[in-house]
């Protein structure tokens, strides 16, 4: 009988510490989970939700393999922010497979974590894309990026306003930033419009002038500062200055105002990246009143009619799940000319990829520019975009720019400016 | 009939078990009462202490918040005084009709005192606007707000602040299309003192879903904040779905509390019932509201159900122990009473089993004991009354009628005056020889030989009374002759024959018959005399007349006599019938004595 009662007991307390316990089991389940690694799912990190997110959305659809994407938006200054965080910590908890970098920006992520990135080298074939994309997105022998949308930049020109002023866009294909000036001029005197907008706190102008003729504000080595005795740069002051004299440009000091002002129809030409195209494209009241010719070069011997503003590729970081990253790139936008159709088409977003040009979709005449077939045309003038490398500190340089031209503007030598900005640069970036 | 049976069955069976079923019913009954009293009454006990510090460390909570707003409001303020008090941005901000490069550098110069100031906020990750005549604006973060100088110019929030330019105003936009979110806006007029034109406004916007994190942390689903403004409009709030509803009824308890200076109350809201705690922030004129879940909150923290659990799992625990042992109990006391009852049965001479609980034992115990002692009483009456019966038996055998003396003697009178010596010695011989055996102890048990020696001489002596009208033939078996029986327990038979048989029939003969059978010795007294009717009783009644008897005892006293010394299935029984005769039988045991007993027996005389 006494046993009886032990078993009783023992029974009882069992099953009320059974009853008591049950709730931890479930929380210590959920937790093994946690360190596996992610080759099931892998994440992508992007910013624009009309662009370049929307892009991924449709390289999702165009995959077929058994990963599944997650598309991530952050603000692209998040982005950075985080990625430095996360990089320079060395964990990579909370860091995606994919990541979207601007191109500017690309060389001093790749050299300040060379481990951080996995190198496409051997997943991708570089040749299939446009030359000047490869200096930036590659490191030390090893392509790190995938160039995704070209920055190939054009000059946006109102058909109507020139005619008015008794030119035709031919009069403006590739001819040099003076001659611009000169045009510019004519154009005011005729229309009272401005020629382009001018934001003093943005030197893109500046950038995408140089660049014509194949210079940077950094050396061949990406980070040694090349402001002193940089002809080209020297002549791009000029031509801004003249423009400034030339009272041509419109001063704007945000991306509302510089938008809204070729939206109103103040201004008579945008030379930018052709990513502004569906801005342009707002004004539907103004449609086959446009042309896009090619980019003024310098009046330099070797510039080119071509030039680059903005522009970004994609990188697979070094974590769990980057060959499944990698696989992914391959068959979405490493080889997949189809989707560059869709992407031109639906999105309007024009990729780097070469063999993606001799689609029907890139041969479309756009009524919008009066039948010009507009893709077609970048695609061409993104092949001559002279290669450069941006190196590490294009911002930080041309912050030191932006006050150096309001001291050139306003009266300073222009040797003497250049040597200031120089030494500043060296200063600030050693 | 079945159902009737069954019904008799458990009703005995309730019958039997009814201590049981009490004494278990009213156990249940208080464990499982105690048990909800305690568990229900520890539930709300803890739910109190519970509600009490949840509201203690969420009125800190509320405290901290209200820091943080204040922090971030003195971020907003101090980016506001700066900018009021930049030089640049009036001068750039009220210049007009410039040229390119003077436009150009007002717009550097503009932006970088702006940059300067800027990261004052930018921690919070709010952006910050200014806004000026002639198409100036200034936006430092394009991507949070990317509003046109013409849109701002003309928004509402724009008017107010235009309306009331000493005031920082925190305004709220709501979420006007799929994109934007919603924002609240800080925003200041620049105002000229001295003249008190306006030559611009500020504008610090900040995302709500940013905004929140200065108190997000110390949310959750059951602990939510809002931020109502005068209108009752929530502004901000942990639960997205409810921004920019209009929940006047929630100002009005807001008011309340921070009226009454409540610590916190209870409020029913949205059909719930939520501890509401409020706190006035004066830089932004809102209410920072604090609903609690009460309900979802004590779900979570005290587990109803496992505390049901675990008093059901004691209450069913503690009614299992109560059942055995109260079984046992019960059973060892009714087991008890069951034998008790049937102590009758068995002459109350069989001791009851001393099984049970230690209760049960000590009462079996002292009930077995009081059992011996009465029956050791009883023992000692009945042999009392033994005693005194057989004292009686002895006193009445003693008891030699003196008649019968009388007559006797007489008769030997006659017999020696007539000169029948001889026969006279023998019956003074007989006379002798039967009050010889006659006086001796009346307990004492003779042989039948002897019995029937006494008979005969008995016989003899009334013979040669009364004549021999009457015959007695003696047929004794071998066998039996030295079987022992009690003295003179035929004699009264063969007096009752001689002096009542033969009343009207004045011959006969009276056979006395001794034979063993079946076990027991059969004694036959049989005449053939006048016979009688009997009434009911086997006995015959005594005919009183004592003046014959020979001793006190008459054969009314012989059947108790031998039922006393042998027990029930031995006795007397008479058979009679009128004119016929009379047939006594007298069944006895078979006892032999040794010889040197019955010797010793006979000495002791």
């Amino acid at each position: 009988m006494k046993k009886v009662y032990l078993m009783l007991v023992l029974l009882v307390g069992l099953a009320v510490l059974a009853a008591c316990s049950s709730g931890d089991e479930e929380a210590n389940s959920g937790s093994g989970s946690e360190g596996s690694s992610g080759t099931d799912s892998i994440t992508a990190w992007a910013w624009d939700p009309a662009f370049n997110i929307a892009a991924l959305e449709k390289a999702k659809e165009a995959y077929d393999g058994d990963v599944e994407v997650k598309i991530i938006e952050n603000a692209q200054d998040d982005i950075i922010q985080k990625l430095n965080t996360g990089l320079s910590s060395g964990t990579t908890k909370g860091m995606p497979n994919i990541v979207l970098i601007e191109d500017y920006r690309a060389q001093s992520f790749l050299q300040a974590y060379p481990d951080a990135f996995h190198p496409l080298t051997d997943v991708i074939n570089s040749d299939d894309f446009a030359d000047y994309k490869i200096a930036t997105t590659s490191f030390d022998g090893e392509q790190y990026g995938l160039p995704f949308d070209s920055g190939v930049a054009g000059l946006y020109v109102r058909t109507d306003y020139l005619e008015e002023a008794g030119y035709t866009p031919e009069d403006l294909t590739d001819i040099t930033w003076d001659e611009y000036i000169e045009i510019g001029k004519k154009v005011k005197e005729a229309t009272g419009k401005n020629m382009l907008t001018l934001d003093p706190n943005d030197l893109g102008q500046i950038r995408m002038m140089i660049q014509t003729n194949g210079s940077w504000y950094v050396d061949e080595d990406g980070s040694t500062p090349n402001l002193e005795g940089n002809e080209s740069l020297a002549k791009a002051f000029e031509t801004y200055k003249k423009m400034m004299d030339a009272d041509i440009g419109k001063i704007v000091s945000d991306w509302s105002q510089f938008v809204g002002a070729f939206n109103s129809g103040d201004v008579a030409s945008v030379p930018t990246g052709n990513w502004i195209t569906p801005s342009i494209k707002q004004a539907e009241d103004q449609s086959g009143k446009w042309a896009v010719v090619p980019m003024p070069r310098l009046d330099m011997e070797g510039a080119v009619n071509a030039s680059n503003l903005g522009g970004s590729s994609w990188y697979v970081l070094n974590v769990d799940g980057k060959e499944e990253a990698a696989d992914f790139m391959l068959q979405t936008f490493g080889s997949n000319a189809d989707l560059y159709q869709t992407l031109v088409k639906d999105i309007g977003a024009l990729g780097t990829y070469s063999a993606a040009a001799e689609g029907d979709a890139y041969a479309v005449e756009d009524e919008f520019f009066g039948g010009q077939q507009l893709l077609t045309d970048l695609s061409t003038w993104t092949d001559e975009i002279p290669g450069v490398n941006y190196g590490l500190h294009t911002y930080a340089i041309e912050d030191i720019l932006v006050t150096g031209m309001q001291d050139y503007l306003n009266g300073t030598e222009l040797a003497t400016v250049l040597e200031n900005v120089q030494s500043q640069a060296e200063a600030q970036l050693k | 009939m079945p159902t009737m049976k069954m019904k008799q069955k458990a009703s005995r069976i309730l019958r039997n078990n009814s201590l049981f079923i009490k004494m278990f019913l009213i156990m249940v009954v208080s464990i499982v009462a105690v048990s909800l009293l305690i568990t229900f009454s520890s539930i709300r006990m803890s739910s109190d202490l519970f509600m009490d510090t949840f509201s203690i460390s969420n009125t800190k909570a509320l405290e901290q918040i209200e820091t943080r707003f204040e922090d971030y409001s003195f971020a907003i303020v101090s980016a506001t005084n700066e900018v009021q008090n930049n030089g640049t941005i009036k001068r750039v901000l009220t210049q007009e009709n410039e040229s390119a490069i003077e436009t150009s550098k007002s717009y550097h110069d503009i932006s970088r005192q702006i940059e300067r100031i800027y990261p004052t906020v930018e921690s919070y990750d709010t952006n910050m606007i200014v806004l000026g005549e002639n198409e100036r604006l200034y936006n430092m973060n394009y991507s949070n707000w990317p509003v046109s100088w013409e849109v701002l110019r003309n928004h509402p929030i724009t008017k107010r602040t235009v309306e009331e330019p000493n005031r920082l105003l925190y305004q709220f936009m709501p979420s006007t299309s799929f994109n934007d979110k919603p924002m609240i806006v800080a925003t200041k007029a620049l105002m000229e003192r001295s003249t008190g034109e306006i030559y611009g406004v500020l504008y610090f916007p900040i995302r709500e879903e940013d905004w929140k994190r200065l108190y997000e942390g110390y949310t959750s689903t059951e602990n939510e904040v809002l931020l109502v403004n005068q209108d009752g409009k929530i502004v901000s709030s942990n639960k997205d779905e409810m921004i920019g509803d209009l929940e006047p009824e929630l100002l009005k308890l807001a008011q309340e509390v921070e009226t009454e200076e409540l610590d916190l109350k209870e409020v029913e809201f949205l059909e719930t019932n939520y501890l509401l705690m409020s706190q006035y922030l004066p830089t932004y004129d809102l209410y920072l509201v604090n609903l609690v879940d009460k309900g979802a909150v004590l779900a979570n923290l005290i587990n109803t159900k496992e505390i049901l659990l675990i008093s059901l799992g004691i209450v069913l625990f503690a009614v299992v122990i109560v059942f055995i042992i109260s079984r046992r109990m019960t059973n060892s006391i009714s087991r008890l009473v069951k034998q008790i009852s049937s102590m009758a049965k068995h002459d109350f001479n069989r001791p009851i089993a001393e099984t049970g609980g230690y209760e049960a034992k000590k009462i079996a115990n002292a009930f077995n004991s009081m059992l011996s002692e009465l029956q050791e009483y009883v023992d000692l009456v009945v042999q009392a009354q033994q005693k005194q019966r057989s004292a009686e038996l002895m006193a009445l055998q003693h008891q030699i009628n003196p008649h019968f003396l009388y007559n006797t003697l007489a008769s030997v009178k006659f017999m020696v005056q007539q000169g029948k010596k001889e026969k006279a010695t023998d019956m003074i011989h007989a006379l002798i020889s039967l009050l010889q055996n006659a006086l001796s102890n009346v307990d004492q048990t003779i042989t039948v030989e002897q019995e029937i020696t006494d008979l005969k001489n008995y016989v003899l002596i009334n013979q040669a009374r009364y004549g021999d009208g009457i015959k007695v033939n003696f047929f004794v078996s071998p066998d039996c002759l030295d079987c022992q029986v009690p003295k003179l327990i035929l004699q009264p038979f063969i007096e009752n024959a001689f002096f009542h048989a033969f009343n009207e029939k004045k011959e006969g003969f009276v056979q006395i018959l001794i034979s063993q059978k079946r076990g027991s010795l059969l004694c036959e007294i049989v005449d053939n005399g006048d016979g009688m009717e009997l009434k009911g009783d086997h006995t015959k009644e005594d005919m009183k007349e004592k003046r014959h008897l020979f001793s006190g005892i008459g054969i009314r006293n012989v059947h108790e006599r031998i039922q006393m010394i042998y027990g029930g299935q031995y006795g007397v029984e008479i058979s009679s019938e009128k004119g016929e005769g009379t047939k006594v039988k007298v069944e006895l045991p078979i006892q032999k004595l040794d010889t040197s007993v019955k010797s010793n027996e006979i000495t002791s005389i």
